[in-house]
């Protein structure tokens, strides 16, 4: 799954880049959305078969929130430290992991500082949202279910949600959905924030 | 706005899923769709980066820096949620078992 993952990424690139017709592009925002609502729904198929995810999820209560948390915390250590290596100001190190993989928002806040900063964030939360296609069928095989929640960040909720669902089951589908949403919600307070400080 | 559109169609697929009477026309072919749409969307999801000259540019000039960054708050996020998954996951484990 995950080289077709990345041929269907990398051909995607390579035939916008040199060919895809110009009457299209006004349309491919709405193209994406189509798509987009259609995995959701087998998402939303796939969790609606399997009879006791409520109870399972009733019975984790809170604790589903560490996972948001834990990957909120570890984007934004993680950003800072090779921050640290690459010789860049720690804050705006930090602000582009407090992106969580949302590019457009986290670019928008952010080019309000710099032009230059705003392009990094995006750079940035595209390649994470490209780690994350790649990686989450690996990580939920090697590592954990759970685990490849990580990579996708405020993706879990949308982009990368349908590939999360089909590396590992219902319950883990609701945990990244739960995700997706709490992280999308800090991106907006937490970029500023870390900017501010 | 989204997240609760979001929310409603997963919502709609769940009640749907949830009908015995309607898996057997439906649910055999859900993977393949499934399969099928996926690749489309991130096809369609590369054409849109692969279409902007300015992010291709941009890609050659800091995508290094910026792939660094990512690829370090992924391992984190990663090691992050190592630490608490068992954590979240034991009721699961202990009580209700089987999965799938």
């Amino acid at each position: 799954m995950t080289i077709r993952i990345l041929l269907a990424v990398v051909l995607g690139i390579a035939v916008g880049f040199f060919a895809f017709p110009a009457f299209l592009v006004p349309h491919m925002g709405l193209m994406i959305n189509i798509g987009l609502w259609l995995l959701l729904f087998f998402v939303g198929i796939d969790i609606g078969r399997q009879k006791d995810i409520l109870e399972k999820i009733k019975k984790m209560g809170v604790k589903v929130l560490l996972v948001p948390m834990m990957i909120g915390v570890g984007s934004i250590v993680g950003t800072m430290l090779m921050g640290l290596i690459i010789k860049m100001p720690l804050k705006e190190a930090g602000a582009i992991g407090a992106g969580f993989g949302w590019y457009t928002l986290s670019a928008i806040e952010l080019s309000k500082h710099s032009a230059e900063l705003g392009t990094l964030a995006f750079v940035t939360n595209v390649s994470r949202e490209v780690i994350a296609l790649v990686t989450i069928p690996l990580i939920a095989k090697y590592i954990g279910k759970v685990e490849s929640i990580a990579p996708a960040g405020a993706t879990a909720m949308d982009t990368t949600l349908p590939i999360i669902s089909r590396a590992t089951d219902g319950t883990v589908a609701i945990i990244s959905f739960i995700t997706g949403v709490a992280l999308s919600t800090m991106v907006p307070i937490l970029v500023p924030l870390i900017m501010s400080l | 706005m989204d997240i609760l559109i979001y929310l409603l169609i997963l919502l709609a697929g769940a009640f749907l899923g949830s009908k015995d009477q309607l898996k057997l026309p439906l649910m055999n072919r859900t993977s393949e769709a499934q399969t099928f749409a996926l690749l489309f969307l991130l096809f369609i999801m590369g054409v849109k980066i692969g279409i902007d000259k300015e992010i291709i540019y941009s890609f050659s000039r800091i995508g290094l820096q910026g792939f660094l960054l990512a690829l370090s708050s992924v391992i984190f996020s990663v090691l992050g949620v190592k630490m608490i998954s068992n954590r979240v996951l034991r009721v699961k484990e202990g009580q209700v078992e089987d999965d799938n």
